[in-house]
């Protein structure tokens, strides 16, 4: 089941204050882009409602639950990171079977779900192959198959395709928006490639330079025209990118 | 097969070096005579007669059993070391700290201890050898637990993975690596020490037998025994580690 998320007052401070104070709703089944510049809390905006990291103020609900930084809360979230985190001495199938173990499920229901998953991510024929003997593209796959496979209430998505080049990149976000389309989940996805989240993102939320609020948060549901998008976006986050570095002052 | 692989197989510049050396040992032998440096041959000649004898097999047990007490113990111990580095940040500090303790205690040490507690007894040589193996293993397999990539650790939190868990799927085959090159090393060591040991107080064994050949003067025997030394330690890792390396490394 796809559930709503909420994200009230967040913010988060390191040695620097990294996040001054986020604030969105997302609907059940949306599919969310996280934009901004590089090094502006993209990354730890998403640690912090994936339960990975506490927030300074501020608090996340899923589906109602508050999602402390232990991570009590009963929903079920995938995370799949820049990095694909899989077990290099277990098979594809294997990493995937792993997460299902917490779940109860009896091995042969772990082995059907993963089976399933892998092909839904374009990997049936690679079940039994150890990470090692597949592409970068092919890992990310495997990692996004695990994510999925936990039929997660809320997945989320930390720049992913960051390592791949520009066709397995194209191949991929299409991929996911059909698994998206397929699945119905809510997915949160961060990236700072503005084509990529306007190619598959159904909401955009820009973030502004560090410490972070929401610059720009827009509906991307084709009542904009496309390109327009881009060009602002783009203007938006060369703004942004400037602020970071200091080349303007604070607005 | 052919020659020219056969060539590349025995190494023919490492062949040519040996047959440098036993030249140059014969040479030496003839000038120093047989109780300080005996003959090659008669090196071979003892050999053959141990074979025979099948005394190789009763001082090479006695040998490889006492280690793998003293080792296998060590091994035990070390195992149960890494699993208290897993669980807790402040054991794996307080074993960080003991293990440099122990390394840097010499093995004369742990003879003359062992023999005040155990006197001339199995123990003696038993005890030695899993003092001075267990801080080898144990700090590899500390060093591994250690580092254990924390990402791969921080997956497994995301999807719930129980403690037991993710110490069998992450933190085991991470580790088993750093486990299989202590116990290599350690092994070595295990030989090596545990043959000084048993020139105290033990009647078999590799090193008591080369002790007792020195005392009946019979030095052709200590090369003999030098010899079985290395066949074995050079036998168990070609056998024993390699195998299991490469088996660990089927994945990559
Ligand atoms: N664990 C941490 N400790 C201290 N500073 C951190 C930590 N994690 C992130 N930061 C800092 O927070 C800022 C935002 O990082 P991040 O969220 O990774 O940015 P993004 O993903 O948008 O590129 C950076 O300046 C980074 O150095
Ligand atoms: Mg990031």
């Amino acid at each position: 089941m796809a559930v709503t998320l909420e994200v009230a007052e967040v913010g988060k401070d390191f040695l620097i204050p990294v996040i001054d104070s986020v604030s969105f709703g997302v609907e059940a089944g949306e599919f969310v882009c996280l934009l901004g510049p590089n090094g502006c809390g993209k990354t730890t905006l998403l640690r912090i409602v994936g339960g990975l990291e506490p927030p300074t103020r501020g608090r996340v609900l899923l589906g109602g639950e508050p999602v402390s930084g232990s991570g009590r809360h009963t929903k079920k979230v995938g995370v799949v990171f820049q990095e694909d985190r899989l077990l290099p001495w277990m098979t594809l199938r294997e990493n995937v079977e792993l997460v299902l173990e917490p779940l109860g499920l009896g091995a042969e229901a772990r082995r059907q779900a993963a089976d399933r998953h892998l092909r839904l991510a374009g990997l049936a024929g690679f079940e039994a192959y150890h990470p090692a003997r597949v592409s970068g593209g092919m890992r990310q796959r495997a990692a996004i198959a695990r994510a999925l496979a936990i039929e997660p209430d809320l997945l989320l998505m930390d720049e992913p395709f960051g390592a791949l080049d520009a066709q397995n990149r194209r191949i991929m976000q299409q991929e996911v928006r059909r698994i998206w389309r397929e699945t119905g989940r809510t997915i949160l996805f961060v990236t700072h490639a503005i084509d990529e989240a306007v190619a598959i993102g159904t909401t955009l939320i820009m973030l502004s330079a560090r410490p972070a609020r929401i610059r720009e948060m827009v509906r991307n549901d084709g009542h904009l025209e496309r390109g327009k998008l881009i060009d602002d976006l783009n203007t938006m986050i060369m703004e942004e990118v400037e602020r970071q570095q200091g080349v303007v002052g604070p607005a | 097969m052919s020659a020219r692989h056969w060539a590349t197989r025995l190494h023919l510049p490492t062949l040519g070096v040996a047959a440098v050396i036993v030249a140059g040992w014969v040479l030496l032998s003839w000038r120093y005579g047989a109780y300080v440096l005996p003959s090659p041959l008669a090196v071979a000649r003892g050999f053959a007669e141990i074979v025979a004898s099948g005394e190789i097999w009763r001082h090479t047990v006695a040998s490889l059993g006492r280690i793998l007490v003293g080792f296998g113990g060590a091994v035990v111990v070390a195992l149960l070391t890494g699993l208290a580095a897993f669980l807790s940040r402040t054991a794996r500090g307080v074993i960080h700290d003991f293990l440099s303790v122990l390394n840097s205690t010499s093995v004369f040490v742990w003879i003359v201890i062992s023999i005040i507690w155990f006197g001339l007894s199995n123990w003696a040589p038993i005890f030695t050898t899993f003092m001075i193996t267990l801080p080898v293993v144990a700090s590899n397999i500390v060093e591994g637990v250690a580092n254990v990539d924390r990402r791969l650790l921080e997956m497994g939190d995301v999807y719930r993975l129980s403690g037991r868990q993710k110490f069998t799927a992450i933190v085991v085959p991470s580790t088993l690596p750093y486990l299989v090159v202590g116990m290599k090393v350690g092994f070595g060591l295990a030989l090596k020490v545990s043959v000084v040991a048993e020139i105290f107080g033990v009647t078999s064994g590799i090193g008591y037998v080369m002790n007792y050949s020195r005392e009946i003067l019979a030095t052709q025997m200590v090369f003999v025994w030098a010899l079985v030394m290395i066949l074995v330690m050079t036998a168990t890792d070609r056998l024993v580690f390699d195998a299991v390396s490469r088996r660990l490394d089927r994945w990559r």
